[in-house]
């Protein structure tokens, strides 16, 4: 009976409120409330992230975990979804990087050898057909799919980005144009006929 | 203007059902944990630093070393 009314009460604070009790007092059933509002979140962008349905549960599990032992360290200075995402970002990435062999910069050259067209490819980027899209950011690097998925699927602002990867504005927006290449050129490679 | 791609192949799908248990036990576990180990350390610092002396150069023990529950020297 106590418990089923503080939980409604618990249900009527918003993140920070949620959060900020949590910080003064640990208690699972008002983490479970956290829980509930962001788990199909969560497990939707690990899912998008990893293609597996299986790492993507353990992923989620972990990131749950991981946002309860880390939530004395929660500073409030963003929301506590962009935290949180910030947790997944990181963590699908370590994970999906592991047995990986990094990749090296190679594009640094091309940026500097000439003037990028960027509206040009983000339009190409968005014009695509969802189904070879889809392709492309499977088998894109890790790091650039997020980052894709986050500025075209989650509709992150920069700022937002600059918080989840702790980046500076420049360093987005480069990384942005990265991406976007990248995935154009992976495009160009697995559909040479077309244009 | 044609639909945003990336918003056609977002995952749909719903998070296992079994999935908020698993977290909540965890969760529970490593909540006990904690409270284990907080306990544990807080009366072992205390335990450890009532021993505590600090001992000068000519092996007298110093003004301001740790308490001495023995009293004075009779």
């Amino acid at each position: 009976m106590f418990s089923k009314r503080s939980k409604n009460k618990d249900d009527a604070l918003n993140d920070e409120e949620l959060v900020s009790a949590l910080q003064k007092h640990m208690d699972t059933e008002r983490f479970g409330v956290l829980y509930d509002r962001y788990t199909t979140k969560v497990y939707q962008k690990c899912l998008g992230m990893t293609r597996d349905k299986d790492l993507a549960k353990d992923l989620t599990h972990d990131i749950f975990l991981k946002a309860f032992m880390n939530l004395s360290k929660f500073d409030h200075r963003s929301k506590f979804g962009t935290w949180l995402y910030s947790i997944t970002y990181n963590y699908c990435l370590d994970t999906l990087r592991k047995g990986q062999r990094t990749r090296s910069e190679e594009i640094d050259e091309r940026i500097e050898d000439g003037v990028i067209d960027d509206q040009a490819y983000e339009a190409k980027l968005l014009g695509l057909r969802a189904d070879r899209l889809d392709l492309v950011i499977a088998q894109l690097d890790p790091s650039d799919r997020a980052l894709l998925l986050m500025k075209y699927q989650e509709d992150l602002s920069v700022k937002e980005i600059m918080e989840v990867m702790a980046l500076q504005e420049s360093a987005v927006k480069m990384r942005i144009l990265r991406a976007r290449e990248r995935a154009l050129r992976l495009y160009v490679q697995l559909y040479p006929e077309e244009p | 203007m044609s639909e945003n791609p990336f918003k056609i192949i977002r995952p749909t799908d719903q998070p296992p059902e079994s999935l908020r248990k698993d977290v909540m036990s965890s969760v529970k576990f490593v909540m006990l944990m904690m409270r284990f180990v907080q306990l544990f350390v807080a009366d072992l610092g205390m335990s450890m630093f009532d021993k505590v002396r600090h001992i000068s150069s000519d092996g007298q023990p110093s003004a301001n070393s740790g308490k001495d529950r023995s009293g004075p020297d009779l």
